[in-house]
């Protein structure tokens, strides 16, 4: 059993849902796809690398030979997948307390759903429904989603200070100097300048990661 | 499609895992057996998989009796009717649902479309492919990346809804990135009130070394656990 990966959880999450009602969940997320705003709560929830609802009709389990039993059930079922950063306990809380309308809407229509107020009742139902991940893979164990997408804001802003003030710059100048245009290489004191620019604009992107998984085993046992 | 969230994919796919019996361990049994032994590697199969962002494997042996109390549509009708009669009571309890077949669950997140991506992972670890779906139903057809592709299409299930709360760029260019935030937050800590020649001197030998705009090296390798390997 691995549900973690890193500074990565796994959380997988299967419940059933009457087949009428899954056509309204199926709407519901159809209008959340066409309209992003309504997923603005989703957004503020940083600690996501991805997630995604997927509902299978009860009749649409893959069947692939003929020797293979059919599945003959009586509800729909969806599943929730999540990749997030933080223990089991922090990321379920975290939905309640930031989202708990929008958690509502998406699983209103399930089978003996607690609703995600009060807490206790919501912990139980998630960690009832809960399925353990056997392997999990993450390409980036040592980052958080907020450190990718910042690590993207850090390269781009050193890229575009090393065009305009680095050595590529400065080589760059000494050609179009060639070419009789004035000689534009930063002088140290300029450049000292630029750079302390460049590191306030990327104070709350700067940081350095470690391997250390932030999960303690008693938070990952608790997820069990 | 649900599955794409700008360029990034959610692959869900649910394989069927045939019954039977190898030396005494059910099917089912023994590809979680083997799953849990990629966790034992020094680095799982799936990094040698091109974009690969985040993935997860799992044995779906049944689906569960909800049990537990809680809301739902209908519940008060119910609670006001069996004032009337205990048979109300009874219909409202959920009915039990068991599946006929284990399913090898595969849900992965990457870059790019499905094609490539299934391709990629064909040519890559075909024979770790082999060893985990070879009990699947259906499999044995399976023998290069085509077949792979049109099998994998087949246990496919589409995403309701797809977030994305990362970004969607291509796995070398968010490692280089990664790579570049950590020894760059590294060089600014280390070289804080040196004068300014001196700074600008070490800041071009930075560059030098790190390459921001090289995205095959230096970089962090996938599934990169220690600062050790490459930075």
């Amino acid at each position: 059993m691995s549900n973690i990966a890193g500074k990565a959880y796994a959380m997988n999450v299967i419940t059933p849902i009457h087949s009428y009602m899954a056509w309204i969940n199926k709407l519901i997320f159809w209008i959340a796809l066409k309209m992003p705003s309504t997923l603005r709560g989703l957004i503020t929830l940083s600690l996501i690398h991805y997630a995604r609802w997927v509902i299978i009709g009860k009749k649409q389990f893959p069947h692939l030979d003929a020797s293979q039993p059919r599945e003959d059930l009586h509800y729909s079922y969806m599943l929730f997948f999540s990749n997030f950063n933080g223990s089991w306990a922090q990321y379920v809380d975290s939905f309640t307390f930031a989202i708990p309308s929008g958690l509502d809407l998406f699983w209103k229509w399930n089978i003996r759903y607690p609703r995600s107020v009060p807490l206790t009742p919501f912990h139980s139902y998630i960690q009832f429904n809960q399925i353990q991940t056997d392997h999990y893979y993450n390409a980036y164990p040592m980052a958080a989603a907020n450190d990718i997408k910042s690590a993207k804001t850090v390269r781009a802003a050193l890229l575009a200070f090393d065009a305009k003030f680095g050595a590529t710059a400065s080589a760059a100048s000494v050609i179009s100097a060639a070419a009789s245009e004035p000689h534009t290489s930063p002088s140290p004191e300029q450049f000292l300048q630029h750079y302390n620019a460049l590191l306030r604009s990327l104070q709350h992107d700067m940081g350095v990661m470690q391997p250390l998984p932030i999960i303690s085993l008693a938070d990952q046992a608790k997820g069990e | 499609m649900a599955n794409v969230s700008g360029k990034a994919y959610a692959l869900t796919c649910l394989c069927p895992i045939r019954k039977g019996q190898l030396d005494g361990i059910a099917y089912s049994d023994e590809v979680r057996y083997r799953l849990h032994n990629w966790g034992l590697l020094e680095q799982s199969p799936m990094a040698k998989v091109p974009q690969t962002y985040l993935c997860r494997y799992f044995v779906l042996n049944d689906v569960y009796y909800e049990s537990l109390p809680g809301t739902e549509f209908g519940g008060t009708f119910f609670d006001f009717l069996s004032i009337f009669s205990d048979r109300f009571r009874r219909k409202a309890l959920p009915k039990e649902d068991h599946l006929k077949s284990k399913y090898l669950v595969f849900s992965c997140n990457l870059h790019g479309d499905l094609d490539t991506y299934l391709r990629g992972m064909w040519q890559a670890i075909s024979a770790d492919i082999q060893t985990i779906w070879g009990f699947c139903y259906g499999f044995e057809k399976v023998n290069d990346a085509d077949s792979f592709i049109a099998y994998i299409k087949k246990c496919q299930l589409n995403a309701s809804l797809f977030f994305n709360g990362s970004n969607d760029d291509p796995l070398p260019e968010q490692l280089k990135a990664l790579y570049v935030k950590q020894e760059f937050s590294r060089f600014a800590e280390q070289h804080q009130g040196m004068s300014a020649a001196q700074l600008q001197q070490a800041y071009q030998a930075f560059i030098q070394r790190i390459e921001p705009d090289n995205l095959a090296r230096p970089s962090w390798q996938p599934g990169q656990t220690s600062l050790q390997l490459g930075g």
